[in-house]
C-alpha cells in the first residue's frame, strides 16, 4: 500500500495534449499510471498517449468514472480547471504550474477544504509511489532517488528533494509515497495532513519532512505529533537555517517574517516533540537508522 | 513587488482611505514649491524599500521652508540612489493604531489584522504580546462583510466616531487588498487625529509577483534594486542577491541554493551572491556567471541536482561561457541529474572536474576561497 495513489487510481489529465502535458503523460504512462482520459476543451475525439480526449472533465468523468486530476494549464488557468475537476466530484487533484496568483492559491486551498479535497501544489513536481504511479513530471527514473521502499516523503522543493531523497536511499531506504506539496506560499495542501494516512499505512515505516524556513507547515507537523495524531518516527532536513532575515531567498512562502518562521525555532519545536532534525542533507540517512533501529 | 510609500497612498486614495496632503520631489530645487502646497511642519520622507526608515533617519519633520531645503539637499546628496522624497504636511495626531492585510495560509482567507498599539515597534508588540493583536479572516469569495468589520473595530477597542471612522476604511482597505492583489498591504501607523478623522500615516503595499501580468501599470525599475547588478539580473529573471562575501553561488532550485548557502555558512565561507539558474533560467549559465564574476569572488561554487533543468546543458552552458568570459577565479562544480553521465566528456576542453556530492563542492570552495586549497 502506497498513500493517495497506486496502480489502481483512475487518473485523468487536464491540459493533456499541450507540449508539458503530453510529455509527461506519456512518462506517467510508462511508469504504470492508470491513465483513462485526458481533457482539452475542443479536441474531444481524439487519442493522446492512448487515451481518449475529451472537451470538458464532466464529459471525461460520465465516460470513464475518474478518481484524480492531473492538472498540466498554465498558472492563470489553473484556479478554473481545479474547480471543474472539483465540479465533476474529483477529491485527489495534482496541479504543477509556478506561477499561479497568489487570491488565486487562496481561493483553491478554501475550495480544497470546503469540498474535503486533496488539491497538491502549485509549484510542485507532483506526487509518486515509485513502482506503482506518478502524477507530476518526477523523474522516476533516477535510480538512485526514487528507488520503491518503505520511507514517506514530504517536500517543499523539488531541487532539494533529489539531493535528500538520494542520501535517504544511500542509507539503504526507499520511498513508499513522495509528496511534493510545493513552493507557493498558500499551498493546496499541507504537510500535516498527510500523516493520518502514512500513519496508517502498513508499508510505511517513517516520514522524511523536506522543509524550510518561513509559513507553518513544519509547526503543524510538531502539533500532529505532539497531539498523538503521528506517532511513526520522523526525520526532516529545513532549508535556509543561515538565511538573513526578511531577505527573499528562493520561494515567496520561504521568508521570515517579524521573527516568525526561523529554521531555528521550527527545529526546536520538531525536537520538543520527539521528532529528528538534520542539519546537513547526509545526515538524514543516519537519523533514519537511528530511528527506525531504535523503533525495532 | 514592493510600492514605494507614495504609490501605496496613491491606491489608498483611490481606494477612499484618506492620506495627508503631499507632494513627491525628485530633486531638491523642488523644495520650496512643494513646502508651499503642503504647508508647514512639514515632513520630508525618503522613499526607499527598506524597513526602519525613521530609525535610519529618513524621515524627518522640517518646521520652517529653510530647515525643509537643508535636508532636501542633505537626502539628495547623502542617501545612495535616493530617486525621490514625499514632503508631506504634518497631521497633528491624537493616537495611532496599527492596520495590515495579509493571506492567512492555512485557511486560504484574507486576514485583517489590526492593533490599538501603532507605530514603529509594531513586531516587537506582536512578539511579546501577540493577544493585542486583532485578527478577523476572510472568505474571498464572500469578501468583508459589515459584521465582521464592526465586530473587528469594537475588539479594536475603538468606540463612536473612531469605530465607524476605522471601520469604513477596513472596508477601503480590503477592496484595494483584492483589486492590487496584494500580498500585503499595510497601514502603520494609522493616524487618528485630534480633528477625529483616521488618516493614513504611511503605507506599504506589495503586490504578488505572480498577479504582476494584471498590474502592467507597474514597472519594476531600478529604484526598486538594492544594486545594479541585482536590476540586471531580475530583467534576465534570475533570482539573485548580493552579500560580502567571496564564493558566488551557482545553484539549480530554491531549496538547494538556499542549503548550500547554509552549508557555505557551515564550513565558514562567506557568500557573494545567491543565485538560482535553474528552472526556466537553466540555458543562462553564461549570463549567471557573468552576475557572479561582477562580485570579483575567489570561487564560483556551481550546485545542481536538476531532472528538466538537464545537467549536460547546463555543462555546454558553462563550458561556453568559461571559453567566452575566461573568468579568472577557479570553479567547482557538482552537476547531477538528467544527462551528468556526458558531463566530464562536456567539461574536458575547460578542464573541469564533475564533483557529485554536495558538502565535498561546498568544502572544497570553502577551502579554496580561504586560501588552504587551490583549485
Amino acid at each position: 500500500m502506497s498513500i493517495l495513489i497506486d496502480q489502481n487510481t483512475r487518473v485523468l489529465v487536464q491540459g493533456i495534449t499541450g507540449k508539458e502535458g503530453s510529455f509527461w503523460t506519456q512518462h506517467m504512462a510508462d511508469m504504470g499510471t492508470n491513465i483513462v482520459a485526458g481533457v482539452t476543451p475542443g479536441k474531444e475525439g481524439q487519442l493522446c498517449c492512448g487515451a481518449p480526449v475529451y472537451h470538458s472533465v464532466r464529459n471525461a468523468v460520465k465516460a470513464h468514472k475518474a478518481d484524480a486530476a492531473m492538472v498540466f494549464v498554465p498558472p492563470k488557468f489553473v484556479l478554473d480547471a481545479v474547480m471543474e475537476s472539483l465540479d465533476s466530484g474529483i477529491r485527489l487533484i495534482v496541479t504543477l504550474a509556478d506561477g499561479i496568483p497568489l487570491h488565486e492559491q487562496a481561493k483553491i486551498r478554501a475550495a480544497a477544504l470546503a469540498s474535503h479535497a486533496v488539491v497538491i501544489g502549485g509549484n510542485t513536481s507532483g506526487l509518486i509511489a515509485p513502482g506503482k504511479a506518478m502524477m507530476g513530471s518526477i523523474p522516476y527514473w533516477i535510480e538512485r532517488v526514487y528507488k520503491p521502499g518503505r520511507i514517506g516523503i514530504m517536500t517543499r522543493s523539488g531541487s532539494l528533494t533529489n539531493e535528500v531523497t538520494a542520501m535517504v536511499v544511500a542509507a539503504g531506504f526507499g520511498v513508499s509515497t513522495l509528496i511534493g506539496v510545493g513552493g507557493d506560499p498558500v499551498p493546496g495542501a499541507r504537510f500535516a495532513e498527510f500523516l493520518p494516512a502514512f500513519e496508517a499505512d502498513d508499508e510505511t515505516d517513517a516520514v522524511v519532512i523536506i522543509g524550510e524556513l518561513g509559513g507553518t507547515m513544519e509547526e503543524e507537523v510538531a502539533e500532529a505529533i505532539a497531539s498523538g495524531r503521528f506517532t511513526k518516527p520522523l526525520v526532516s532536513f529545513l532549508s535556509g537555517r543561515t538565511a538573513p532575515p526578511g531577505t527573499r531567498m528562493g520561494h515567496a512562502g520561504a521568508i521570515i517574517t517579524g521573527g516568525k518562521g526561523s529554521v531555528e525555532d521550527k527545529t526546536r519545536l520538531l525536537e520538543s516533540v520527539g521528532a529528528r532534525v538534520a542539519r546537513r542533507p547526509r545526515e538524514v540517512g543516519s537519523l533514519l537508522k537511528a530511528a527506525l533501529g531504535e523503533r525495532n | 513587488m514592493k510600492l514605494f510609500e507614495y504609490q501605496a497612498k496613491e491606491v489608498f486614495a483611490d481606494a477612499g482611505i484618506p492620506v495627508p496632503k503631499s507632494v513627491l520631489i525628485t530633486g531638491a530645487g523642488e523644495t520650496a514649491a512643494a513646502v508651499g502646497f503642503v504647508g508647514l511642519p512639514c515632513m520630508l520622507k525618503c522613499q526607499v524599500l527598506s524597513g526602519g526608515r525613521g530609525k535610519a533617519g529618513l524621515v524627518k519633520l522640517a518646521k520652517t521652508q529653510a530647515e525643509a531645503e537643508v535636508l532636501a539637499a542633505n537626502y539628495f546628496a547623502g542617501v545612495p540612489s535616493l530617486h525621490a522624497v514625499l514632503v508631506e504636511e504634518a497631521v497633528a495626531i491624537e493616537r495611532e493604531l496599527y492596520l495590515a492585510l495579509t493571506m492567512d495560509a492555512p485557511s486560504g482567507r484574507a486576514v485583517l489584522m489590526g492593533c490599538a498599539e501603532g507605530g514603529v515597534e509594531i513586531e516587537q508588540v506582536a512578539a511579546k504580546t501577540p493577544e493585542k493583536i486583532v485578527r478577523e479572516t476572510i472568505d474571498l469569495d464572500r469578501g468583508l462583510q459589515p459584521f465582521q468589520i464592526s465586530d473587528f473595530v469594537y475588539r479594536l477597542g475603538l468606540r463612536d466616531d473612531a469605530l465607524k471612522q476605522v471601520g469604513k476604511l477596513c472596508g477601503a482597505l480590503y477592496r484595494a487588498f483584492r483589486s492590487m492583489d496584494a500580498e500585503l498591504i499595510e497601514i502603520n501607523p494609522l493616524f487618528l487625529t485630534k480633528s477625529g478623522t483616521a488618516v493614513a500615516g504611511d503605507g506599504k503595499l506589495s503586490i504578488d509577483d505572480n498577479s504582476m501580468f494584471r498590474h502592467a501599470a507597474y514597472e519594476k525599475g531600478r529604484p526598486y534594486y538594492a544594486s545594479d547588478m541585482e536590476f540586471e539580473a531580475a530583467k534576465e529573471g534570475i533570482p539573485y542577491i548580493e552579500f560580502d562575501g567571496d564564493i558566488s553561488l551557482m545553484c539549480a532550485g530554491a531549496g538547494l541554493a538556499n542549503t548550500v548557502y547554509d552549508l557555505v555558512n557551515y564550513e565558514g565561507g562567506k557568500v557573494a551572491n545567491y543565485l538560482e539558474f535553474g528552472g526556466p533560467n537553466y540555458m543562462k549559465a553564461g549570463t549567471a556567471m557573468r552576475l557572479c564574476l561582477a562580485n570579483k569572488p575567489k570561487v564560483i561554487l556551481i550546485v545542481t541536482f536538476g531532472t528538466i533543468a538537464r545537467a549536460d546543458v547546463m555543462a555546454e552552458g558553462i563550458t561556453k561561457a568559461v571559453q567566452e568570459l575566461k573568468p579568472d577565479c577557479p570553479i567547482v562544480a557538482c552537476l547531477r541529474g538528467t544527462g551528468e553521465e556526458r558531463v566530464d566528456e562536456i567539461f574536458a576542453p575547460i578542464g573541469l572536474k564533475r564533483l557529485s556530492d554536495t558538502e565535498e563542492a561546498v568544502r572544497k570552495a570553502v577551502a579554496i576561497a580561504s586560501g588552504r586549497e587551490r583549485a
